[in-house]
């Protein structure tokens, strides 16, 4: 980091480069797999490779001789030993799951598993998995929630009717009567395909016995590092105070890595057993079937829309393919709770109604993603909004603008009962049609092209709800409802600030962050703060890294604890320059008169305080050491709107980004280098969710998309240069912070889905299945019939 | 067929002899038993490039090359890419003053990449490193912030080290 600034420049809202990614720019990082202790076992697991059947029975005989081979251990075998899942009571229908931490009777999908294998070494465990033979009585297979539904289809579990792990039904405000007194009624249906977060690195973890004072210590690749510590104790029935949890360099999250998942209880389970570290290290195929999917759901969306183009009601059916279990410990209920709760986005909308459900499938559970049903509400209504200002004759921004929840409204209680404030919804979309030329684009696109493709213009606006405090929230029927977060500040005896905080970055930076927060409110330079986000024995209380949340929490625990500190400092320094307190400031790591006749480096204050206490009134030196917690009590609204423009080739079916302009509101920025990666990494992510990305099941519940080369992410010749601009307004919670983690893949999904749509529209189709593959293209213009 | 063979590789500039499983992967062989561990796994199938290590000259992808398969090569992970004097490569430079990693995992794959595409192409267009970095994937950055860092080192004399 940069060691010298001007006098009083505010490091927030700097760029500062991060030395937090100096290790893994030197390939020092430490990832999950670069761990090794002494006397390391490694641990593999046998997966099942049907979607339903009954387990008959287990012969691990033979595995069990294999020299190398340490322990084999079958989900009968941990009966009893370890507490399974079972999902909470729900506050809305639906049926509760139970799931064991390797199958016990049953396995409900491809890839769940079956037995563990503990060996020598990894190739070894391999090994032995292919000598266990697993007898199945294959039962008929759920793979199409619209099936699974109905009265007659299978049970993915027989604790859940109408296989509805989920079903709610929420209305507000008069719906029927606004669809009566509508001008127009527009109604359209929206699928999107399942998806992957794709880490680039997997999960893993590493169990060790009695290291340190901890009865077991768990590295995990997780973005949640207390709340692993607090369901392991509870399932291996330990007290929490026994187990500590570390989170090393962690190769992306994207909520992927914010559930706790069956082999870590295992792991976990069999080194308190063996007395030994067991270490299990996912690889990318366990990835693709055995860590979370998501989204994968059906929309009917339908709007009561009055002659000015104002969205009077929305009404939804939500259906969405949650797969095998609920997912510990988000639920099923968060993708259909979100997707259909947050319908209304960014828009005024008095009336709302709709009833979504989380259907089990056998196929792998769904779990928290980016921006969790967001996109594909954004992108449903989105497409909606096209469909509505076509039938009007209304430009399609004019009619956004006319719908948009203006600042003068605010604060707009919605009628999914949020508040939005502090938020710059129309400012951001008068920026992106600004910045884009809009109208320009617009004209341009009603020349006849020369070069044979479809031209599309998409724009859509969003609402992002960060930051969630304890008066709002997460989502409803989740297990976690958290919004309470400790930082520590501590003034080594070098007068370093070490900052410590349960709030670990996946590339986030979030450190960083903090530090130059603490800078800010301290006078300490960037050089003299150090600081640890990962580790349960080093730091206080926090729920950890996820629903864009970390930069408002630690920031605002920063800012509150750095006050008590520098009270702490400036009341010794007084005393010890023997001048007022109120003649002092803290510039550059120094404590000095306003009139810098008389100067006290913070080194040589901690080192009389650490060294020389006896000479200091106790009163005047309680350490320099503090703790605060920070709640925002409510969610702070982000948003955004994109304007993107594509040439759809409708002789191909492919779709080419040509521009993406991006005006986002992400609140006051701390460091702007950081927050634009966060933004367009999203960004890319969203375009890959809406023309590539797909995970494929057959009608028996098999994956077809079980690597790389058949589940295709964004290289960098799909993803076009991001033109991105800022609308920002600071929010309520202290620094003006808002999350900007997840906010742009919401706006990709639905800017990219109505450019798509337009372009189509051309030619007079249409496109409702997503994503848009060059065969959904030419389905959707004709080309290829509906059934293919 | 044996099961073990004992070879020679260079790596980093340091000279190794070991006996190896035949079927050990070289990325497997430079993390595990010379322990590199900068070298990352994203697929083990030869898609995401994070496993690329520079071999005699040329990126190779170390989750489909067997340790057998390097026996007298020269090989550069990341780990060997600091100059002399212990101060970051040219290219790590760029990658961290440009934002260009976010979670990291990718990074020592694009590095090897870049290294050997600038070698070939000093001073390319931005289409031309968007379709050479096109073999490796980033989940965080949309590439926006790789392809300026790379884009940066654009008619700069080739490191001597590379």
């Amino acid at each position: 980091m940069a060691d010298t600034r001007f006098v009083n420049q505010k490091m927030v809202g700097t760029s500062v480069v991060p030395d937090e990614a100096i290790p893994l720019v030197e390939g020092e990082g430490r990832f999950l797999n670069d761990i090794r202790l002494p006397g390391m076992y490694h641990a593999a697991f046998l997966r099942s490779q049907h979607a339903h059947a009954r387990i008959l029975s287990i012969d691990a005989g033979a595995a069990r001789q294999m020299p190398g081979v340490i322990q084999v251990m079958t989900g009968k075998e941990m009966l009893g030993k370890v507490d399974p899942f079972e999902s909470m009571p729900n506050r809305f229908s639906g049926g509760q799951s139970t799931q064991h931490w390797l199958a016990v009777e049953k396995v409900r999908f491809v890839g769940e598993a079956v037995c563990v294998v503990v060996a020598e070494d990894r190739a070894i465990a391999e090994d032995a998995i292919d000598l266990i033979e697993v007898e199945y009585d294959p039962l008929p297979a759920v793979t199409d929630p619209r099936l699974g539904e109905k009265d007659d289809a299978p049970l993915v579990h027989e604790t859940c009717p109408n296989n509805y792990l989920i079903k709610r039904d929420y209305e507000r405000g008069n719906v029927d009567e606004a669809f009566e007194k509508a001008h127009l009624v527009v109604k359209r249906a929206f699928s999107i395909g399942r998806k992957q977060a794709l880490c680039l690195e997997g999960r893993g973890c590493v169990a060790a016995y009695r290291e340190s004072a901890f009865t077991l210590t768990m590295w995990m690749s997780h973005q949640l590092p207390y709340v692993v510590r607090h369901y392991l104790a509870k399932h291996l029935r330990l007290g929490e105070h026994e187990v500590r949890v570390i989170a090393p360099h962690t190769g992306g999250g994207f909520g992927q890595k914010a559930s706790i998942y069956p082999e870590e209880f295992v792991c976990a389970h069999l080194a308190l057993g063996l007395r030994r570290p067991v270490k299990w290290v996912e690889d990318r195929l366990e990835n693709m079937v055995a860590s979370t999917h998501a989204r994968d759901q059906q929309i009917e969306l339908a709007a009561a829309v009055d002659d000015q183009g104002r969205i009077l009601a929305l009404d939804s059916n939500v259906w969405v393919d949650v797969g095998a279990y609920s997912t510990y410990l988000w639920s099923a209920g968060m993708e259909p709770l979100q997707t259909a709760g947050l319908m209304p986005g960014p828009y005024q909308i008095e009336a709302l109604r709709y009833v979504t459900r989380g259907v089990a499938t056998n196929k792998t559970p769904v779990g928290p993603y980016r921006a969790v049903g967001r996109p594909s509400a954004s992108a449903s209504l989105e497409l909606l909004i096209d469909d509505a200002a076509r039938r009007l004759d209304i430009d399609p921004v004019e009619m956004r603008l006319r719908n948009l929840i203006p600042g003068e409204k605010m604060p707009y209680r919605n009628a999914n009962n949020l508040v939005h404030d502090n938020v710059n919804y129309v400012p951001c979309l008068k920026l992106t049609a600004a910045k884009a030329e809009y109208d320009k684009l617009r004209a341009e696109q009603a020349q006849a092209s020369d070069n044979g493709k479809l031209r599309g213009i998409g724009v859509a606006c969003f609402a992002e709800l960060t930051g969630l405090g304890t008066s709002t929230a997460v989502g409803p029927g989740t297990l976690l409802q958290p919004g309470r977060d400790a930082v520590t500040l501590r003034l080594e005896t070098t007068g370093v600030l070490t900052i410590a905080a349960a709030l670990p970055s996946q590339g986030q930076r979030i450190m960083t962050a903090m530090t130059q927060v603490a800078a800010d409110e301290l006078g300490i330079k960037l050089s003299d703060i150090t600081g640890l986000t990962n580790d349960t024995a080093m730091a206080p209380y926090g729920f950890g890294t996820f629903a864009s949340r970390t930069a408002v929490f630690g920031s605002g625990a920063v800012i509150k604890a750095a006050r008590e500190l520098r009270r702490r400092i400036l009341a010794l320094a007084a005393h010890l320059m023997e001048v007022p307190e109120t003649d002092l400031t803290i510039v550059d790591s120094v404590v000095q008169t306003v009139d810098r006749a008389k100067t006290m480096t913070l080194r040589e204050m901690t080192d009389q305080s650490y060294f020389s206490a006896k000479h200091i009134p106790e009163d005047l030196n309680p350490g320099f050491e503090v703790t605060s917690f920070y709640d925002p009590k409510f969610g702070s609204f982000a948003a955004g709107a994109h304007t993107v423009v594509v040439d759809v080739d409708p002789q191909t079916g492919h779709v080419e980004i040509v521009r993406y302009v991006a005006a986002e509101d992400v609140g006051t920025i701390i460091n702007p280098a950081v927050v634009e990666g966060q933004i367009i990494g999203g960004i890319a992510q969203g375009i890959g969710e809406a023309l590539m990305e797909e995970l494929v099941y057959d009608a028996d519940g098999q994956p077809k998309t079980v690597t790389l080369a058949d589940y295709t992410i964004p290289s960098a010749l799909e993803i076009p240069t991001i033109e991105l601009h800022h609308a920002n307004t600071p929010s309520a919670a202290l620094g003006g912070f808002k999350g900007c983690g997840e906010g742009s893949i919401i706006g990709a999904v639905g800017a990219v889905a109505c450019a798509v749509a337009d372009a189509l529209n051309r030619n007079g189709g249409d496109i409702t299945a997503f994503p848009a593959t060059p065969e959904r293209v030419l389905t959707g213009l004709g080309v290829l019939p509906t059934d293919s | 067929m044996a099961r073990e063979k004992t070879i020679q590789v260079t790596v980093n500039g340091r000279a190794f002899e070991k006996t190896v499983s035949v079927r050990r992967s070289l990325a497997d062989f430079i993390r595990e038993d010379l322990h590199y561990t900068g070298t990352h796994l994203g697929c083990e199938h030869g898609v995401c490039g994070a496993c690329t290590v520079s071999m005699n000259g040329r990126s190779v992808r170390s989750c489909l090359t067997l340790a057998v398969q390097a026996d007298g090569a020269e090989i550069t992970t990341i780990e060997g890419l600091r100059n002399e004097d212990g101060t970051r490569h040219p290219i790590q430079q760029a990658f961290l003053e440009g934002f260009a990693l976010q979670c990291g995992y990718c990074t020592p794959g694009f590095l090897i990449t870049a290294i050997e595409f600038l070698e070939e192409n000093p001073d390319p267009t931005e289409a031309e490193v968007r379709e050479a970095l096109s073999g490796n994937l980033c989940r965080c950055s949309g590439y926006q912030a790789i392809v300026d860092a790379v884009m940066s080192m654009s008619g700069k004399p080739a490191p001597e080290n590379a």
